[in-house]
């Protein structure tokens, strides 16, 4: 049985400008031990998919349709098994690792909350050892104090060692990956990358995995979804995407990543079209297959969910 | 940590001195002969002439503030004009009335405007929270002397539950700090709501509830103890005003603490009460202050306290 089924998920966000549908009736689902991949420009429509149906937008921002169960568990009708999901079958591993803890507790104490939370039974001395445990597991170098130590004393990439420990603690069923290694240095992202194949391998876990970044796509899925304006505009196992795109949003973002396509570009003063803006006093001419099309609505930057409660004169 | 306080304690010395000096030249600039107050009923200019002399303001300004300094640092800020005795004295017997009265008030306030702005918060865009808006804006908008006037005419006058004026028993205290925390509720509770807003939408509160942790725990726990910094700096920078004395319900409620005493003292000219009432209440609010910057690393291990001064 799939571990996480969606159908014709539909996201509406209550703007000031009105109703912006972030997320236009997709469908997909992830078997145990299969990551799927979400791709597509800020703006597509990714991430809200993903808090979506961990029911993190706020209700009076966001209304949700369609249908997703987690490990059999109906998340888009009712909120009710939401709740017992979280920190249970279900975790996240957030984009920033910088701001995604509590700023004012330890490593130790998050963990041990994170913990006890999946498992109630545990004594608090007992969820500090399978903290420390988990840790060691992440390759975090000296866990007996980094757990004393408060989250501005970890640089990013630790952070999000720590993050993942925290998200495998809950033994969960289904891991939401929002773009894992984007805030990190790229030195550091492979590492991380490394480490979630790992812990996918040991534990089984399925992940639904968000990025903008095919590199990182093509690494880590078993199937790929390109998302663009609200809607998938083309599915398929990432080699058969990556190499013979069908849809023409797909080749424009493989055209606007360099890494993949072959060294052909007009901004290389080595290259026969290169224009010198120097000597050239117009606008340097653009080639539109290097730009992706440019979103006309982009839910992600239209203050969502930021808007909510925020300061008021 | 140790050369932190002693550079607080020496700044703390060298602001009271500033402020006492600033104080003792302005009342002296001020027009209106202090003699004058203690003279009887049209007096001849010898008997001004004498009165002058008793209290020393014959002497030249610097030689006036040169003996206020030698004095001050024995400890001795000079004699009443009005009571013939220490002015320390007649501003140490008021003092415990004011603490009184700015304790329950700041008690008071944080009482209901913490649990107050953390609800405004979590009903952010309700006809709930639109309401407590409202009453909230009113109450910051309503000046005091107008609250305390209204206070005593409904509760003191017409229904007689409490006492109009002066400090006769414990229910004397309620009406003067009621009229305090009418507007310092409005305020803070606007301050709570405002921080814990910004720290309910943070990253790390979604992200905890993605783990299950609880509504209560993630505004307790999470967002309310990040915001626990700008509140307690709001509760100890009102403290420390209240601390001088809350002027103006002092003299409505007739409240025998240092707000009224100041009050007196400026119309008699009382110089050397105003001056030790100052340098009072001065060093109490710094200290209030010293006391508030200290708990600063207990509610944020991000916060060193000293660091960067080297």
């Amino acid at each position: 049985m799939a571990v996480l089924t969606v159908s014709d998920l539909v996201v509406e966000l209550i703007t000031p400008r009105g109703v912006i549908r972030a997320v236009d009736g997709v469908s997909f689902d992830i078997d145990a031990g299969e990551t799927v991949t979400i791709i597509g420009e800020s703006g597509s429509g990714k991430s809200t998919t993903a808090m979506a149906l961990l029911r993190l937008l706020p209700d009076d921002l966001a209304v949700i349709s369609g249908s997703a169960q987690i490990d059999g568990q109906d998340v888009v009708g009712t909120r009710k098994h939401i709740g017992g999901i979280r920190g249970r079958s279900v975790a996240l591993i957030p984009q920033d690792p910088m701001t995604a803890l509590n700023p004012i507790a330890t490593i130790g104490q998050q963990m041990v909350e994170a913990i006890r939370h999946a498992h109630g039974s545990l004594s608090k001395a007992q969820a500090r050892e399978r903290a420390l445990e988990l840790l060691r597991q992440v390759h975090l170098s000296a866990p007996e104090r980094r757990v004393k130590s408060y989250p501005h004393e970890l640089s990013g990439g630790m952070l999000q060692r720590v993050l993942i420990a925290m998200a495998l603690s809950t033994e969960p069923r289904l891991i939401v990956a929002d773009e894992p290694t984007s805030a990190l240095d790229v030195t550091v992202q492979a590492g991380i990358l490394d480490l979630l194949l790992e812990m996918q391998e040991r534990t089984g876990v399925a992940v639904l995995l968000i990025t903008h970044d095919l590199g990182v796509a093509r690494l880590m899925s078993d199937r790929i979804h390109v998302m663009h304006r609200g809607r998938f505009v083309e599915d398929g196992d990432v080699e058969q995407v990556v190499d013979n795109p069908q849809h023409e949003y797909t080749r424009n973002l493989l055209a606007a990543i360099p890494e993949l396509g072959a060294w052909d570009d007009p901004e290389d003063p080595d290259h026969p079209d290169y224009i010198d803006p120097v000597a050239e006093t117009a606008a340097p001419a653009t080639d539109p297959a290097a730009e992706p099309a440019a979103p006309t609505t982009r839910p992600e930057q239209a203050g969502i969910p930021a808007t909510k409660g925020g300061p008021r004169p | 940590m140790r050369r932190y306080v002693l550079k607080r304690v020496v700044q703390t010395i060298l602001t009271a001195w500033f402020t006492v000096t600033v104080v003792f030249v302005l009342l002296r600039l001020a027009p209106g002969d202090p003699a004058v107050s203690y003279a009887p009923p049209n007096p001849s200019s010898e008997q001004l002439e004498a009165i002058r002399r008793e209290f020393g303001l014959d002497q030249p300004l610097l030689s006036q503030y040169w003996t206020f300094l030698t004095h001050l640092l024995h400890g001795d800020v000079g004699q009443s004009f009005q009571f013939r005795q220490s002015a320390l004295t007649v501003v140490l017997e008021r003092l415990p009335y004011t603490i009184t009265l700015a304790v329950a008030a700041i008690v008071i306030t944080a009482v209901l405007a913490i649990p107050l702005g953390v609800w405004m918060a979590r009903r952010a865009n309700t006809a709930g929270e639109l309401g407590a808006n409202i009453a909230t804006i009113a109450g910051q908008s309503m000046p005091d002397f107008w609250i305390g006037f209204v206070l005593l005419i409904v509760f003191a006058v017409n229904l007689q539950w409490f006492p109009s004026s002066g400090f006769t028993s414990i229910s004397s205290l309620v009406l003067p700090t009621l009229t305090i925390v009418v507007l310092q509720v409005a305020l803070i509770s606007r301050l709570v709501r405002r921080e814990m807003s910004v720290n309910l939408n943070a990253s790390y509160v979604t992200i905890a509830r993605s783990r299950g942790v609880s509504e209560r725990r993630l505004t307790w726990r999470y967002a309310f103890s990040n915001s626990a910094i700008p509140v307690v700096t709001a509760l100890g920078t009102r403290f420390a005003a209240m601390l001088n004395g809350v002027v103006i319900v002092e003299v409505v409620f007739r409240w025998p603490g240092v707000g009224q005493l100041v009050v007196d003292a400026l119309e008699r000219r009382d110089l050397p009460v105003i001056q030790a009432t100052v340098l009072v209440t001065v060093l109490l609010a710094l200290f209030v202050q010293l006391a508030v910057d200290l708990i600063y690393p207990l509610l944020d291990p991000r916060v060193r306290l000293g660091e960067g001064a080297r």
